[in-house]
């Protein structure tokens, strides 16, 4: 291995590890809320899947292809059963 | 005084959106189409759109304009009667093929499918595709008059109101999609990396807007629209008038003026047939009801013609009447 690739290497490895140890925690966390965003946005669109009154489908049509690949995630968060340990762990 | 709507609709600077709203069967499609007549007639390109299920502009023009789109029937006069069955077909088709696209899916998920399916048994999505086709041409704005025939009065107060309540929904949907995107931004920078997928949703969420906003400014906007209604001399159409306009004033519109249709003529007065001297003393007392509750804000009155007025010449005798007033009232 070449002096600089062995450089390179070393940058990106110790790179990834400060982004683990400092950043990694707060980007899933940003990442978790971000999905609670969108499994709103697909009750706002969707709602009537799961049973809840949402108005005329008309326009909700035209989002839903957006929408296909977090559907099954959506409804699998909503129906999920819940105990204790979802309000320490959310 | 006003009378006629030349003066109110076909004046400098006039509305561009006319609606005519009222129960069924009152004169509502004979008046959009005689006053789309009469615009056009002014040099003004105007198209006049059914969205009444059971509408009759074919019937009028003497000519199948159903589900064919926007259909030229005379010189700047176009005319629109929406098949908004086929609308609704055609759009589900789409919405499906686009996931196909999307995902390069040879079939769309079963639970999907099954959705899309289900919500075109929602009676709604008819009124929302006419609804829709409606603001499109709105937003469009290649003519220069649009004359709106509202369905039968309750399903006609729910359509305008429509464009409000949609209008809030999209706005609160543009908010959340708006703080994903925030999330989205903050996660790639805390990752060192730049954001670059746009996010196509919001873009959706934008063109349907702007549409929906096209629409409720032109309503809003005295100067934009002007919304008449039709009524017959007869005390169930001052009834049914009066909760039309609470209804109206309740979701924030002011009423342009009411055309009184289907007036007897004088000389029933002395018919020697009982029966209509008889319809007329009737409609004598209902005028004098019609003076005392509504008084200025009848603009035109168009007799009971002894035939059904169609086709291009009917229409131009019904425009007499609407348009330059020939029948006084008071």
């Amino acid at each position: 291995m070449s002096k600089g690739r062995f450089i390179s290497s070393l940058r990106k490895a110790l790179t990834e590890v400060s982004y683990g140890a400092a950043l990694h925690g707060q980007v899933s966390a940003v990442l978790k809320t971000r999905m609670y965003i969108e499994h709103m946005f697909i009750l706002m669109i969707l709602g009537d899947m799961l049973g809840f009154p949402i108005l005329p489908p008309y326009y909700s049509l035209r989002l839903l292809p957006y929408a296909v690949p977090n559907v099954k995630a959506w409804k699998h968060r909503f129906y999920r059963e819940r105990d204790f340990t979802d309000v320490i762990y959310g | 005084m006003v009378w006629g709507l030349r003066d109110i609709v076909l004046r400098e600077g006039g509305p561009r959106m006319v609606i005519f709203a009222g129960k069924g069967g009152l004169g509502k499609t004979t008046s959009s189409a005689a006053l789309a007549y009469a615009a056009a007639l002014a040099k003004k390109k105007v198209l006049c759109f059914s969205t009444d299920p059971q509408a009759s502009l074919s019937d009028i023009f003497e000519r199948n304009i159903f589900g064919k789109g926007e259909v030229e029937v005379a010189p700047n006069l176009y005319v629109v009667e929406i098949d908004a069955d086929a609308k609704v077909g055609a759009y589900i088709e789409e919405v499906k093929q686009r996931i196909k696209d999307m995902y390069k899916l040879e079939e769309i998920p079963p639970e999907i499918e099954a959705y899309i399916d289900s919500s075109v048994a929602e009676p709604a999505m008819y009124e929302s595709a006419t609804y829709d086709a409606m603001a499109d041409y709105l937003a469009r704005g290649d003519y220069d008059l649009y004359v709106f025939d509202m369905p039968p009065f309750g399903h006609g107060i729910r359509m305008l109101t429509m464009a409000d309540v949609l209008t809030s929904w999209v706005e609160k949907l543009t908010e959340v999609r708006e703080k994903a995107r925030e999330y989205d931004e903050i996660a790639s920078k805390l990752k060192g990396e730049r954001l670059v997928k746009e996010d196509e949703i919001l873009n959706e969420l934008k063109q349907i807007r702007d549409k929906l906003t096209t629409f409720t400014d032109f309503m809003r906007e005295r100067t934009k629209s002007a919304f008449f209604m039709v009524m017959t001399p007869e005390m169930m159409s001052v009834h049914d008038t009066e909760r039309a306009l609470e209804a109206f004033k309740s979701i924030g519109l002011s009423l342009a003026g009411i055309v009184l249709n289907k007036v007897l003529p004088r000389d029933f007065h002395s018919s020697p047939s009982p029966y209509i001297s008889y319809r007329y003393r009737q409609q004598e007392s209902v005028m004098r009801v019609i003076e005392e509750k509504f008084g200025d804000l009848v603009v035109a009155a168009i007799p009971m013609f002894p035939r059904e007025p169609k086709g291009l010449d009917g229409l131009r005798e019904v425009a007499k009447h609407l348009v330059d007033g020939v029948t006084k009232l008071w």
